[in-house]
């Protein structure tokens, strides 16, 4: 199968494909947005997102015939790696990483041809719409209900910690149709415009001073059942599936590297490499994410044979968010006084902010289930202890 | 909310430790939801002048200095416990900058004159001056002075003035060719810059650029300046410290309250044994932080040497720098993903933390400084 293209990446040999891919970041994408610092919004983003629709490389794994590149896991690796490492940001993407992959597999043929186009040509910005303020690590315990009303459903509720909801104008999200039985059985998928009557977008800010979250509210917001994806109260078990495309990510070694190189160039800077007691406390956590990109290597190794994660992929996430806040930790002792600014210290490879570092860090442990969780699961489901 | 720390078990008080804490109790509970905190943020000059006034009518500000000067002569032992309220209510003022480091350096420097001119305005709320002494990020010592002092006139640059922006004058260490010297400087004198750099907790940095700035009044001469700087300092880390001590202990308060009220699972999250033990460490680390303030507050009213107060500085410093970041950023966890919003009062405390636990020198800086302390103090010892 070819893209629209008609190229075969997945023929390519390994280092050309990656050697084409960095040429054409190096080309294309924009100086000012490497490595941005936080996630940007749309207003930054938007131009990068539609220069990659039109290559054709906005969606890199996708099958071809629905508009991907269609690379294959070994490739799609590639393709991430030298976009990591060129600092090249990411835009708006859930349509691309979450939609996409969920309709393929469980959307009907009228819904892959209404919505995947629109991703493609950037006219549908998604955002994903599950945590709830009383549904965090328990999830499943959501109370945003949906109520049968002919064909459409009528909506009420509240969702939050929904990224970059201010730059999107359609929400996936999972609703009760059900109270019936275990509360994961009477959840639904449904997909809807944010423009509808009744729903409200708030921005929230975090503790960075930055809007990346919002939540949405919905009063009595009329949504047509055929907008529903895999069955009425199936939306459980198709989240579950697509959380694991989520969690490979989490456990690239890529954050916690470059907060290691900006250390160095703070400590750099602060003449710190001439103090031991400093080296080695470096050293430590030098080799933390060394180790950690070992760990990575070898889970990665499993996709590469077809295989996929299981619950043990826990324990990456618990490693990698911690080494990040250990190191940004460590930045801010550094830092010394400047660890109480918002401002940065001038270093040799531009400014390094001590506290942006050490506040960044801090979500990881929380999203994507506290490592509380992280820990429950690894307790229960790899070392099968009681409870 | 309720007290969580050990005080009404373990410790006893002086009916007047008792008077005055609760006075501060009562000051701080005017504004338990942090709106003054909100309000003042990131504004120059980063605190409120209101709060200052009404802080004057208590007394805190004389707190330390002598009845001769119109203050009431008190001790620590009697300060710290509006320290700690004022740690845990974030009160935005720089109090242990202006009441505590300020004060102290013309109390114990040897202008008589200025005392009896100065010092009860200060007392009164009237006058807020702030201390310069800093020209090096490290935070821990004060006998390098390189701003030159010349013909009456002061050249070079202080860094990191805890909100200079609200200061009236800045008592500023000068190098002279009599030696190491501390005189004052009006805020608006000419050739003298102000640059504010922004702290994480709403406040301000100030950096200040003497270009040829003409000196006022002279308020430690050669002999003693270096000994004023060096004991106002160990001061002022223990005042943060205690500071420090009341923002670890609230922030553990309200995470306690919340892990009762939040529900996951079916069950309040404070039945969940991982986060019980979490907020049992954290509880561990204030107290241990509580017992040490405690110690170094009486071993500084009882007049100890100044090597002595200086190691028990670091040691204070040190831990209480330590725990509460510790704590902190783990009552953000223990909150979850409303705990990385802005609009949750428990990331106040985290940043309240960040500015404390660096400023005056950290905990690294402070175990250093303590290992070189003990190392002197013992080879002198021998």
């Amino acid at each position: 199968m070819s893209n629209r293209l008609n190229v075969d990446y997945n023929a390519m040999d390994d280092e050309v494909f990656r050697q084409m891919v960095l040429e054409w970041y190096v080309e294309n994408y924009p100086d000012e947005l490497r490595f941005p610092p936080e996630r940007m919004h749309w207003d930054e983003s938007g131009a990068w997102y539609m220069q990659l629709a039109e290559k054709g490389w906005l969606a890199p794994g996708w099958p071809s015939k629905h508009g991907g590149m269609g690379l294959d896991v070994n490739k799609l690796l590639i393709f991430m790696d030298v976009g990591e490492n060129y600092g090249v940001g990411r835009t708006p993407d859930q349509g691309i990483t979450m939609v996409g992959p969920l309709l393929i597999q469980h959307g009907s043929q009228e819904q892959i041809d209404y919505y995947l186009p629109k991703i493609l040509s950037g006219e549908n910005i998604w955002c994903q719409g599950y945590s709830e303020p009383g549904a965090g690590s328990d999830l499943a315990s959501l109370q945003t209900s949906a109520v049968r009303d002919g064909d459409d459903y009528i909506v009420n509720g509240h969702k939050i910690w929904t990224t970059l909801a201010m730059d999107a104008n359609m929400i996936f999200m999972l609703v009760r149709t059900s109270k019936e039985g275990k509360k994961q059985q009477g959840i639904t998928f449904l997909l809807a415009p944010l423009d509808l009557p009744g729903i409200i977008v708030r921005p929230i800010v975090n503790l960075g001073m930055h809007d990346e979250f919002a939540e949405v509210f919905f009063d009595n917001v009329r949504i047509p059942v055929a907008a529903s994806v895999g069955g009425e109260n199936n939306g459980w078990n198709i989240a579950k599936a697509l959380l694991g495309h989520e969690r490979v990510f989490i456990g690239s070694p890529k954050l916690a590297i470059l907060a290691m190189s900006r250390l160095k160039s703070l400590a750099n800077a602060a003449n710190l490499f001439d103090d031991a007691l400093f080296v080695e406390q470096f050293t430590a956590l030098q080799l933390d994410v060394e180790d950690l990109t070992d760990a990575y290597k070898r889970f990665i190794e499993v996709l590469k044979r077809g295989g996929e994660f299981g619950p043990e992929v826990s324990m990456l996430k618990i490693w990698n968010t911690e080494t990040l806040q250990r190191i940004s930790e460590f930045t801010m002792d550094a830092a010394a006084e400047y660890a109480g600014i918002w401002g940065g210290i001038e270093t040799d490879d531009g400014l390094v902010r001590a506290s942006a570092e050490f506040i960044g860090s801090r979500p990881g442990t929380i999203y994507g289930g506290t490592n509380q969780v992280q820990r429950n699961i690894l307790a229960k489901a790899v070392l099968r202890l009681p409870g | 909310m309720e007290d969580i720390s050990l005080q009404s078990r373990i410790d006893l008080l002086t009916e007047q430790q008792v008077m005055i804490q609760d006075s501060a109790i009562a000051f701080i509970a005017q504004d338990e939801e942090l709106r003054k905190v909100r309000e003042n943020r990131f504004v120059q000059p980063g605190f409120d002048n209101q709060i200052w006034q009404e802080m004057a009518e208590l007394g805190w500000f004389g707190f330390l200095v002598p009845e001769a000067y119109g203050g009431m002569g008190l001790t620590f032992a009697d300060l710290h416990t509006v320290l700690i309220q004022l740690g845990k209510g974030l009160v935005p003022v720089p109090f242990t900058a202006t009441a505590v480091m300020a004060a102290g350096a013309i109390v114990k420097g040897d202008n008589e004159a200025l005392k009896m001119d100065r010092l009860p305005s200060l007392v009164s709320g009237d006058w807020k001056p702030a201390l310069a002494w800093q020209e090096t990020t490290g935070g821990i010592d004060a006998r390098t002075v390189e701003v030159k002092l010349k013909d009456g006139r002061i050249w070079g640059k202080k860094i990191l003035v805890p909100d200079a922006g609200g200061a009236d004058d800045f008592i500023v260490s000068v190098l002279s060719d009599n030696g190491t010297e501390l005189y004052m400087c009006g805020k608006d004198a000419s050739g003298l810059t102000i640059e504010h750099e922004q702290r994480v907790d709403g406040g301000f940095y100030g950096q200040l650029n003497f270009d040829g700035v003409r000196v006022g009044d002279r308020v430690a001469s050669a002999g003693v300046a270096t000994g004023v700087i060096e004991s106002v300092l160990d001061e002022g880390r223990l005042a943060a410290s205690a500071e420090l001590l009341g923002v670890m202990t609230r922030a553990l308060e309200i995470s306690v309250d919340y892990m009762t009220q939040r529900v996951q699972f079916d069950k309040p999250i404070g039945s969940f044994q991982s986060l019980q033990h979490k907020a049992v460490d954290l509880f561990v680390l204030s107290e241990i932080s509580r017992s040490v303030v405690l110690q170094v507050v009486e071993l500084f009213d009882a007049g100890a040497s100044q090597i002595e107060c200086a190691l028990a500085a670091s040691r204070v410093k040190a831990r209480c720098s330590d725990a509460a970041m510790q704590v902190t950023k783990e009552t953000i966890q223990l909150h979850g993903a409303i705990g990385y919003t802005d609009e949750a009062n428990i990331g106040l405390f985290l940043k309240r933390a960040m500015y404390l636990s660096s400023w005056l020198g950290n905990a690294s800086a402070h175990r250093a400084s303590y290992a070189k302390l003990k190392l002197q103090a013992e080879t002198a010892d021998e």
